[in-house]
């Protein structure tokens, strides 16, 4: 599972140029093609009370154009492959549409800035676009609500494991990237009704486990030359994963997600959505391969 | 029949504007929407001259100009690149290449930075099948 091909989504408000910098020390693994998209929704840009405005949706082309041709001027420069998508339509379609004609490896967008009413109206097209996508998701924060460098925000990786087979994916996914990561975190939440038994013996045996199992993940990642930690937390992963991620300095968070069935499930109010959309770390969603 | 001109270019308002100054001027254009769709129209047709776009999905102008250029029985087709980039990056991203291990290909013999007047166009194409 490498990352030769990366889809950038943008709307330009929230993730810009600076965004796509601090991706490029993906170059030293194997990226060498950055596609953008910029998706114009109809009904929500170019729709007036006087119907359907044609010169409203050249303009946004040409504004979408202008800022296209100055980035990809710079990669261009670099040696990268650039390739650019201006389209109207829904963007969740449009995106997955994108991903699938140049079977990108990684799609990477920002997290829109709704009001909470215009949330409950819309729903969150990141929450749709993880439940719709075969590709890893990389769901990137905005500068002004993250106080962590986001210079490269796959330096320090926390990659939170489940043990289902897309967490396992998820190891997969970053194994190839060495020359990218300096460290990896893997930590396991455990819950509180997973400490079987009363003794303090029999608490120590689960943690033991557990810690062993990601040791097991550690000594493949270091196979790969990427130094890697094993961590176990107890209670709420909803809570302690981000405060893992505190805690190992992290500049990113990985989750994988359970079963196909459990993963439509679990994008309903849980640890995932929760992360994709409240986490101050840029947070990289890894999906369970799809039949 | 006149000669055989395929445009390269993602944006259908270009294309349409090249074709109509090529057939103006009595030229047979063929059309190609990306670099990918482009390379396999020249195998199959082998046109006298590309008009190329640089900035593209599937794959951009720059790496179509280098497969072009490095392939022996295509590398004598005329390119005029027609493209937003300009021809400094342009001429920087073949370097970068080369330096990454690539051939070293020959510059374009025409670079028109979008937008272009049709006479001018007409002038270029001319230029190049003369």
């Amino acid at each position: 599972m490498k990352i030769e091909k990366l889809l950038f989504v943008t709307k330009f408000e929230e993730l810009g140029f600076d965004a796509v910098r601090s991706l490029l020390s993906l170059t030293k693994a194997d990226l060498n093609h950055i596609i953008f998209i910029n998706v114009i929704e109809r009904d929500r840009f170019a729709m007036s009370r006087v119907g359907y405005r044609k010169d409203e949706e050249i303009r946004l082309r040409e504004e979408a154009n202008i800022r296209f041709i100055d980035w990809s001027e710079n990669l261009f420069e670099q040696g990268l492959e650039v390739g650019v998508y201006i389209v109207v339509g829904a963007l969740v379609s449009e995106v997955i549409k994108a991903a699938q004609k140049e079977e990108a490896d990684l799609i990477v967008i920002g997290r829109s800035h709704k009001g909470v009413l215009e949330h409950l109206y819309s729903g969150s097209d990141v929450t749709e676009l993880l439940r719709r996508a075969a590709t890893p998701v990389l769901l990137y924060k905005h500068l002004s609500e993250t106080t962590i460098s986001v210079e490269n925000p796959f330096d320090r990786p926390l990659l939170a494991i489940d043990w289902s087979p897309a967490s396992l994916r998820a190891v997969e996914y970053l194994k190839e990237l060495g020359d990218v990561v300096s460290e990896i975190s893997l930590v396991h939440v455990a819950g509180e009704k997973d400490l079987k038994g009363t003794s303090a013996m029999e608490i120590q045996k689960t943690r033991k486990e557990t810690r062993q199992k990601l040791e097991a993940i550690c000594t493949l990642f270091e196979a790969q030359g990427i130094d890697a930690r094993a961590h176990v937390y107890i209670g709420d992963p909803d809570d302690e994963i981000e405060k893992a991620a505190r805690d190992c300095q992290a500049t990113m968070i990985v989750l994988g997600s359970s079963a196909k069935s459990a993963w439509v499930e679990k994008w309903l109010g849980s640890t995932p959505r929760k992360y994709a959309e409240e986490s101050i770390y840029p947070t990289l969603l890894i999906p369970p391969l799809k039949m | 029949m006149g000669k055989t001109v395929l445009v390269v270019d993602d944006d259908p308002d270009v294309r349409l504007f090249s074709v109509t100054v090529l057939e103006e001027h009595g030229y047979t254009p063929l059309e190609a929407a990306n670099g990918e769709e482009g390379l396999k129209m020249i195998k199959e047709n082998k046109p006298d001259l590309i008009i190329l776009d640089v900035l593209m999905p599937r794959q951009s102008g720059i790496r179509l100009y280098r497969e072009l250029k490095t392939d022996k029985s295509l590398k004598n087709i005329q390119v005029i690149i027609l493209s937003g980039i300009a021809r400094k990056t342009f001429l920087r991203s073949q370097k970068a290449l080369t330096e990454f291990g690539g051939k070293e290909v020959p510059e374009p013999q025409i670079y028109l930075e979008k937008p272009v007047e049709p006479e001018v166009l007409a002038a270029a194409i001319e230029k190049a099948l003369s």
